[in-house]
């Protein structure tokens, strides 16, 4: 049977302008997708995010993911590009309002 | 006898049952975040508190690789749990900064009567984030043991009308200044008010959530936690952030007399028997819960990790 697993990235928080998710370390799984939950928004929001790779949790380089432009309210997903190492992040860059957010990663391996 | 009964009995010494075997190789075997209660209206809100639980950091399955030597791996296998800070400290008397901890929980219960005695055992490793070199007025400015504040693991137990947190806790550092001692959690007499640094209201009682709450003082004594009586020892850091040693710890309490009985860490073996656990009266929905945790501080504003390998929770 398969691993898998859920966990938080950031809970009920508003944000806006440029972050980046906590190191994650997926090694062991096969896929993994981000989960962007907009809660609530503060204006007119739009969000741009990137996947991003690591060889050691600490220098950071964009994968092939496509940018992910989001908007508006409810369940988004980033569906991270197969063969991502280790560890693994989204850098986001919200402009125009905050958005109130829970953001998940699940992966499966 | 398989090869995994031989390494449990090897590298443990558990009680006669054994409620949880768990090697994180295979998986997080229900090990997870603490989280807020999300109960509140108008939509899942958490009750107003002064403990920023959802800042902290999820745990997750490592495989420990780091930028030079690669892969270290697990004591078992590849991997360990891995439980990690955010980069953010607060001085240490000042209220813990939101994200300095990181936090990992698993959820047991009493199951059968008679069961007396208590205990946690782990294999655990420790180390600091190889993120940037510190200020070139020391030896080794690329050596960050000195950024990991403390660690500790133990239990959040209710039976019998009673709730308490137990624990051990491995005071490393003090803002920068390197302590190595052992504590024990055991809050000083004072009121809730004072516990939760004067926030009116607040949720919880004095001597819960003592990683969290609680006056800190200079010298690294704290409302939360007692200094264990010949408490000091050096653990093995080893002479690089990317190295890691694998080293043993337990706790046993007695909850008849809701007493500790002794830790370990190590070859070392400190007798607790006569410390009483510090008991409040019993929260709602919670009876029989035996919930053991570890945890993960920071004394700068660098990301530091604790790692472990395995641990048994059993009784008898």
């Amino acid at each position: 049977m398969k691993t898998f697993n859920d966990s938080h990235l950031e809970v009920k928080k508003f944000f806006s302008g440029p972050f980046e998710t906590h190191p994650y370390e997926v090694g062991w799984a096969d896929e993994a997708i981000f989960f962007v939950m907009v809660e609530k928004v503060e204006g007119d929001p739009v969000m741009k995010a990137h996947v991003q790779l690591s060889q050691d949790g600490v220098h950071w380089a964009d994968d092939d993911t496509p940018e992910a432009v989001i908007t508006g309210l409810g369940q988004h997903i980033i569906k991270v590009n197969p063969n991502f190492g280790n560890y693994i992040r989204i850098r986001v860059d919200i402009s125009g309002g905050q958005m109130f957010l829970n953001i998940h990663i699940a992966c499966k391996g | 006898m398989s090869v995994d009964e031989l390494l449990l009995r090897s590298r443990f010494t558990p009680l006669k049952n054994i409620l949880s075997y768990d090697v994180f190789n295979t998986g997080l075997n229900g090990w997870m975040t603490l989280m807020p209660n999300f109960t509140e209206y108008p939509d899942f809100d958490v009750p107003k508190t002064l403990v920023c639980k959802d800042q902290w950091p999820p745990v997750m399955l490592s495989s420990a690789t780091y930028r030079y030597p690669g892969t270290h791996g697990a004591m078992s296998g590849t991997y360990s749990l891995k439980l990690s800070t955010r980069p953010i400290a607060a001085p240490y008397t000042e209220i813990p900064a939101p994200g300095c901890l990181g936090h990992a929980i698993k959820r047991l219960s009493f199951y059968r009567p008679g069961c007396r005695y208590l205990q946690m055992e782990c294999w655990f490793s420790y180390t600091a984030e190889q993120d940037a070199m510190d200020p070139d007025d020391r030896p080794q400015p690329g050596l960050h043991e000195n950024s990991i504040r403390d660690f500790g693991m133990g239990f959040d137990v209710q039976e019998g009308g009673k709730r308490y947190h137990v624990g051990m806790r491995y005071l490393n550092a003090v803002d920068g200044k390197m302590v190595q001692r052992w504590q024990y959690e055991s809050a000083t007499p004072g009121t809730d008010k004072d516990w939760a640094f004067g926030l009116e209201g607040d949720w919880c009682k004095r001597g819960v959530d003592p990683w969290w709450f609680g006056k800190r003082y200079p010298d690294g004594s704290h409302d939360g936690f007692q200094w264990l009586e010949d408490g000091h020892q050096k653990l093995c850091y080893n002479e690089t952030d990317c190295k890691l040693n694998w080293q043993y710890m337990r706790l046993k309490i007695d909850t008849q007399k809701r007493e500790y009985v002794e830790c370990q860490c190590q070859d070392r073996i400190w007798d607790m028997r006569g410390i009483p656990c510090d008991t409040v009266d019993a929260y709602g929905r919670i009876d029989n819960l035996i919930n053991p945790l570890f945890w993960v501080g920071t004394d700068t504003n660098r990301r530091v990790f604790l790692y472990v390998d395995s641990v048994v929770v059993s009784q008898e």
